[in-house]
């Protein structure tokens, strides 16, 4: 689904007085976006937090995307040993390949099999793997998937278009605590003679949240 | 058993396994403001000013009528101004007037620009 | 009187934990998730209260109560949780689905008895 263009630029930090007119942005700011404006500059003026600390951290966050997760799971499809690793520690495995977590977080991978498949949840707010996959989709935070992946998760799946057969287990992991999950989904077939690169291509989002299979035809890079 | 025991013993944000609609595949790319929010939430748990787990906390003491009807992160801008007001790090008459002076900043160079 | 020396420690050393350094439940262990209902903050969803499972991990280390975390209890007593396995047909009088089909969540050890 493409991002709505707010004609905005991407947020800057703010460590003038004075906020200046944004190219593009010419409504006034609302209530929440002048709170938030109003907390920080206090906060910085208390000399609690510093400016930069924003302005990086903004770039932290733009550099976490889904092309991260993708690929780890390109190398766990290529490289066995490295695949034990990540299930075995998931956190100290991306860290291997230079994704730092820059949270308290841990990090389980859930591996889908012939016989298993692995669904991600937060039904009490919004956890996450956002080290490895950036910030999740609007769906992923509101009521419907929270409410209902937990209660009917084969009827969830259906709604992305993914059937799971009766004789596969669905499990469905919903974080609470300091532990994120990240799917690996099966690598399709018709890939086996992908290059690394080509298999990340085809590993999307929604294939580490568990909602869809990665298949050969979404995304790749292959014609 | 009154039926406000309900509001008390359930949290507004815990809804696994209560009825819901059809999933609609929303997303929107973040506004200036809300990413800005995100990165301040993460700094402040750096700092442990406002843990993680806080912030969660801070955004149930909304109550439901607050969770249910403002977006994610006006929840937690919110949420962050109740706790640090709590916690004596802001007061707010301050918070009041910074965001008047905000506003009146905008007012005075509204398009204009610097 | 002389004593002979010897070569190993007279005593063997036996190390003795501290309360709440190991965990009490290993995977495999079946549980009972409680039923208390906390006013406030708490992270065990109304949904599995009294719900029994199977440990499937042991998470390490040991941390902090994150009910207690919410109220701004950055450090102290630390315990550990646990990845516990629940059916989804022992949580759903009507599941629609396959009886092997589970739900998985960490849980604080104070939530957690042993059945």
């Amino acid at each position: 689904m493409e991002p709505h263009d707010h004609g905005h630029e991407a947020g800057h930090g703010h460590d003038h007085p004075h906020d200046h007119a944004e190219i593009g942005q010419l409504a006034p700011p609302q209530f929440y976006d002048i709170m938030e404006t109003a907390v920080r500059e206090l906060l910085i003026e208390k000399k609690l937090i510093e400016p930069d600390e924003i302005r990086r951290q903004i770039e932290v966050l733009d550099s976490r995307t889904p092309a991260l997760g993708a690929r780890v799971v390109a190398r766990a499809w290529l490289d066995p040993e490295f695949r034990a690793r990540l299930l075995a520690n998931g956190r100290a495995a991306c860290e291997e390949f230079g994704i730092s977590f820059y949270d308290d977080t841990q990090l389980i991978v859930l591996e889908n099999t012939e016989t298993v498949h692995n669904l991600i949840v937060c039904t009490l707010c919004s956890c996450y793997p956002r080290p490895v996959l950036g910030l999740p989709p609007d769906w992923y935070k509101l009521k419907p998937y929270r409410a209902r992946a937990v209660i009917e998760p084969r009827a969830v799946l259906a709604e992305f278009g993914t059937i799971i057969p009766d004789d596969v287990e669905v499990r469905v992991s919903d974080s609470t605590a300091m532990v994120r999950y990240l799917v690996l989904p099966r690598r399709p077939e018709g890939t086996e003679d992908f290059t690394e690169d080509e298999l990340a291509a085809i590993v999307t989002r929604d294939t580490m949240i568990g909602v869809v299979p990665a298949t050969v035809a979404a995304g790749g890079i292959r014609q | 058993m009154t039926s406000t025991e309900n509001l008390v013993k359930r949290l507004p944000n815990d809804i696994g396994g209560l009825p819901a609609e059809p999933i609609q595949r929303v997303e929107h790319e973040l506004e200036p403001w809300e990413k800005r929010c995100h990165a301040l939430a993460d700094v402040l748990d750096f700092h442990k000013i406002i843990n993680t787990e806080e912030k969660r906390c801070g955004v149930e003491a909304l109550g439901a009528e607050m969770v249910g009807k403002l977006s994610y992160y006006e929840r937690w801008i919110v949420a962050f101004a109740n706790i640090l007001f709590r916690k004596q790090i802001l007061a707010p008459e301050e918070l009041a007037r910074k965001m008047d002076e905000v506003r009146a900043r905008w007012n005075g160079e509204a398009v204009v620009g610097n | 009187m002389t004593q002979e020396r010897s070569s190993q420690p007279r005593k063997s050393a036996t190390v003795v934990f501290a309360w709440g350094e190991r965990p009490i439940f290993q995977a495999g262990d079946r549980i009972r998730i409680g039923t208390r209902t906390p006013i406030g903050h708490y992270r065990v969803p109304t949904y599995l209260r009294g719900k029994q499972g199977v440990v499937v991990q042991v998470i390490a280390p040991a941390a902090v109560d994150n009910e207690e975390e919410g109220y701004g209890r950055n450090a102290g007593k630390r315990l550990h949780y646990y990845r516990v396995a629940i059916p989804l047909e022992e949580i759903w009088p009507d599941y629609v689905g396959s009886p092997r089909d589970g739900l998985y969540i960490e849980i604080y050890e104070t939530w957690l008895e042993r059945i």
